[in-house]
């Protein structure tokens, strides 16, 4: 970048010094996302009953931008705070909250790893969501007598997600959230939400079917519910975040240091 | 330029001094500041003017350390504050020294009471609960709010909010108080009140004030000292009387000076060696020029003449109450018909937005009716409205939600299914109009905020309406943006429009309203001819209006010569004596 009138004094390193962050992320901008999370909390979008005890908030669309936005910690920290709060005031979309937080917390840390910073974290994460898959199916298919291919269909969302994630695709998406191109920023979001959210659920999965255990019918009805839904998710969090990122850059406002976008 | 000498001498005891400072914005290659030399005294009235997109507000931001901290982007220079370099400490740290209040005391109060208000920065510093129980009473009296504490802030009044923010800053105890456009969102009288407010913490706590304001004659009065600032460069720094009596150097610049100094500079062969910038030194010169000159004819006080086509707009016995029990209008008739401009003001809550509102059938009406021609506004569907009435909100940031401005201009249209060839050439006259072609692929938010307010009455021109309402139109404009966005609205009166215009910068309207609807609780005290409202300086003052310098100057000539002089510009004023 060439500075159109060279400044006469010497160019000083700009930091941010306030003690009040989280992985670099100051805690201000943890604290407006997380409400932002908390109010969509009050949303609810699924089209299934009783998938989860209730239903699926709108909230879910926006995990994975927290963590585009703030980075894989301060990310997990605000989806964790704000769905928390959510399933309090909001308890008719709150699910099984262990599940739910968590989910909401991976949801934003998966997203955060999408660029080329911290890959090695991705390995860690790779490193449980593979048995918490084994586990699901062993569970599904070997306890409880679900036909393998309905669980891989079952499942579409979770490996998918978990393939992605390992793939070189990761970093590119990383590459279109920081693009400037409208295009390809939407399939940065597109592509992000649904690695993130898919990782997420995997857990989320895992740890409800251990102690909700659902019979083959309702894998079948859940084959297309679930893509499905994750799709919505998708638009919401493009929709959502193309707008706030494009606002973010136009603002000038200071970009956390594990920021993607 | 007539300015030669950039700083006056330097002081010893400083308490904010700036080294060649420049600055650039994240991704922005055009520096805002420009190697910006400045000491700021400790115990003065700093006073920041400059044309709108200068870098008053970035400079400001420097003070404290939230620029380049918290926005981050290229910094050349060095700040210190109270000693402090501003980059080798934290943000928090430099807020023991350093206050801000901004334009808009909203976004400023978040507590559920006044006293929490005053709390909160004093608990986020850890200052001991005993200390910041005695902090608030002092404060609150310094900024005359003792016996609110504990009201709710947003029950108090809009110069009431503003006095509160700042009562939040004060009991930071800084050294340095910095208000950036406190009072452009205030009636004259609330303004007022916050410079007096201001003055009197800087005259007997020692606080020394940096404050940014477009407000010419407020700041000729409770300045010490002007710096000027233009395109990112400090143009010169001076006394009031120094910088404001250059007139004709501040409207290249887009500014302007108390019309009182206006006034004098366009007096016909008068050469006086300090030019007058307050209400007092210029009466002092008038006075002696009505002894010694022969004095012009004046314009008379008529009667507007009483019209007897059908009303474009019926107002009939309106009242509103909110739901919190607010009575906001109460029993207001009026007719506004086909091609008037006409002005609505009043004080902050005198019901004026409430009362447009109902134009729009954006509130209905407790009592009474508001008809649109033979129809009543609660028949007629909004989008029926919407393309008949074009309503520029007072903030604008209400009304933008695309993502570049040429979006934002044409969005309505495309929601309204207009064809393609329509929309792109109602954008580029409306966009033209309001000279934002240049930034029409930016993003909204990436532009001033007086950019911002052009954006949404290109979006309203692009709908091409019959009645055209502007709330406060002019906030956070200077003189030149102010005056662009009002020949725009000239223009459309010309057309054959209706214009509305709410505003408390009642010296920008002579040369367009020719009537004046004057509000006060709910109520319309004055609809009459421009000429006549301006001069009923009473009721103006009941309802925290304040008349222009030009008008005073007229009414006090016209006590010394024993005439009816209802005069309302600084050049009315000043062809008088130029006969």
């Amino acid at each position: 970048m060439t500075v159109q009138l060279p400044p006469e004094a010497e160019e000083r390193e700009v930091r941010f010094l306030g003690s009040a962050s989280i992985d670099g992320t100051p805690i201000a901008y943890i604290v407006v996302l997380s409400s932002v999370v908390t109010a969509l909390s009050f949303i609810p979008f699924s089209v299934t009953i009783g998938t989860s005890v209730s239903a699926i908030p709108l909230s879910g669309g926006i995990l994975p931008l927290v963590g585009f936005l703030l980075g894989p910690v301060a990310g997990a920290v605000a989806c964790g705070i704000g769905t928390f709060i959510g399933a309090f005031l909001a308890p008719y979309t709150a699910g099984f909250l262990p599940a739910t937080v968590g989910g909401a917390a991976l949801a934003s840390l998966a997203a955060g790893l999408m660029g080329s910073k911290r890959g090695s974290w991705c390995w860690i994460l790779v490193g449980f969501a593979v048995p918490a898959y084994l586990f699901l199916a062993a569970r599904a298919v070997l306890q409880n007598g679900v036909e393998l291919k309905i669980f891989i269909a079952g499942t579409i969302l979770d490996w998918s997600a978990l393939i992605l994630l390992i793939s070189p695709l990761r970093k590119l998406v990383g590459r279109w959230l920081r693009s400037f191109d409208l295009f390809r920023l939407a399939m940065g979001l597109v592509l992000g939400t649904w690695i993130a959210g898919g990782v997420a659920h995997l857990f989320q999965m895992s740890l409800s079917y251990a102690y909700f255990n659902w019979p083959q019918e309702s894998w079948i009805f859940l084959i297309p519910v679930i893509p499905f839904e994750q799709g919505v998710r998708c638009v919401v969090g493009t929709l959502i975040g193309a707008r706030v990122i494009t606002g973010l850059r136009a603002l000038f406002l200071i970009k956390p240091p594990t920021a993607l976008y | 330029m007539l300015w030669t000498c950039p700083l006056t001498p330097v002081a010893m005891d400083a308490i904010a001094t700036l080294k060649n400072v420049s600055y650039l914005y994240p991704t922005s290659t055009v520096p805002v500041l420009k190697d910006i030399s400045l000491e700021i005294r400790r115990g003065e009235f700093l006073g920041i003017i400059g044309p709108t997109g200068a870098g008053k507000s970035t400079l400001c931001l420097t003070l404290n350390g939230i620029v380049p901290q918290f926005y981050g982007g290229r910094f050349f220079g060095h700040i210190s504050i109270a000693g402090k370099d501003t980059l080798s400490y934290p943000i928090s740290d430099l807020a023991q020294h350093v206050a801000a209040v901004f334009e808009d005391p909203e976004m400023q109060l978040t507590a559920t009471s006044v006293e929490n208000e005053i709390a909160f920065a004093l608990e986020n510093l850890r200052v001991p609960a005993a200390e910041i129980r005695a902090r608030i009473p002092r404060v609150l009296e310094a900024v005359r709010l003792a016996g609110t504490e504990e009201k709710h802030p947003q029950d108090l009044s809009g110069g009431q909010k503003q006095r509160l923010a700042i009562a939040s800053a004060l009991a930071l105890q800084p050294d340095l108080l910095i208000l950036d456009e406190p009072t452009s969102q205030l009636d004259p009288v609330g303004a007022e009140d916050v410079f007096a407010t201001v003055k009197h913490l800087n005259q007997t706590l020692g606080i020394t004030v940096v404050m940014v304001s477009h407000a010419a004659e407020e700041m000729a009065t409770y300045a010490d000292r002007l710096a000027l600032l233009s395109d990112g460069q400090l143009q010169a720094t001076g006394t009031p009387s120094e910088i404001y009596g250059q007139c004709d150097s501040l409207k290249t610049l887009g500014l302007r000076p108390p019309q009182v100094t206006q006034t004098i500079a366009q007096i016909y062969d008068l050469a006086l060696d300090t030019m007058p910038v307050t209400l007092s030194a210029g009466l002092e010169v008038l006075e002696k020029l009505t002894h010694d000159r022969d004095l012009a004819p004046v314009p008379k006080l008529e009667e507007p003449s009483p019209r007897r086509e059908q009303p474009q707009i019926s107002v009939r016995n309106l009242s509103h109450t909110y739901a919190d029990g607010t009575q906001a209008l109460s029993d207001v008739s009026l007719d506004i018909f086909p091609g008037e401009y006409l002005l609505i003001a009043g004080q902050n809550g005198a019901g004026k937005s409430t009362l447009v509102k109902h134009f729009l059938n954006l509130l209905k009406p407790t009592s009474g009716t508001v008809m649109l021609g033979p129809q009543s506004t609660t028949q007629l569907k909004m989008s029926d409205l919407a393309r008949r009435i074009g309503y520029v909100a007072q903030n604008p940031d209400n009304q933008i939600f695309n993502s570049t401005v040429e979006k934002e201009v044409t969005y309505a249209l495309r929601n309204l299914g207009y064809d393609s060839g329509t929309i792109q050439q109602r954008a580029n006259d409306s966009l033209a109009a309001m000279n934002l072609l240049p930034e029409r692929q930016s993003h909204p938010l990436s532009l001033p905020k007086g950019d911002r307010a052009r954006i949404v009455i290109a979006a309203i021109l692009a709908m091409e309406p019959e009645i055209i309402i502007l709330d406060e139109p002019t906030i956070g404009q200077d003189d030149r943006g102010a005056n662009a966005i009002l020949e725009v609205s000239q223009q459309l009166h010309e057309m054959g429009k209706t214009l509305i215009v709410i505003t408390h910068h009642l010296h920008l309207m002579p040369d367009f309203a020719e009537r004046a609807i004057i509000m006060g609780q709910g109520s319309i005290l004055l609809d009459t001819s421009l000429r006549e409202a301006y001069h009923q300086t009473e009721i103006l003052k009941s309802t925290y209006l304040a008349a222009p310098q030009a008008v005073l100057l007229a009414q006090k000539i016209g006590q010394l010569t024993g005439k009816v002089n209802p005069l309302l510009t600084p050049t009315e004023v000043a062809n008088y004596f130029s006969a």
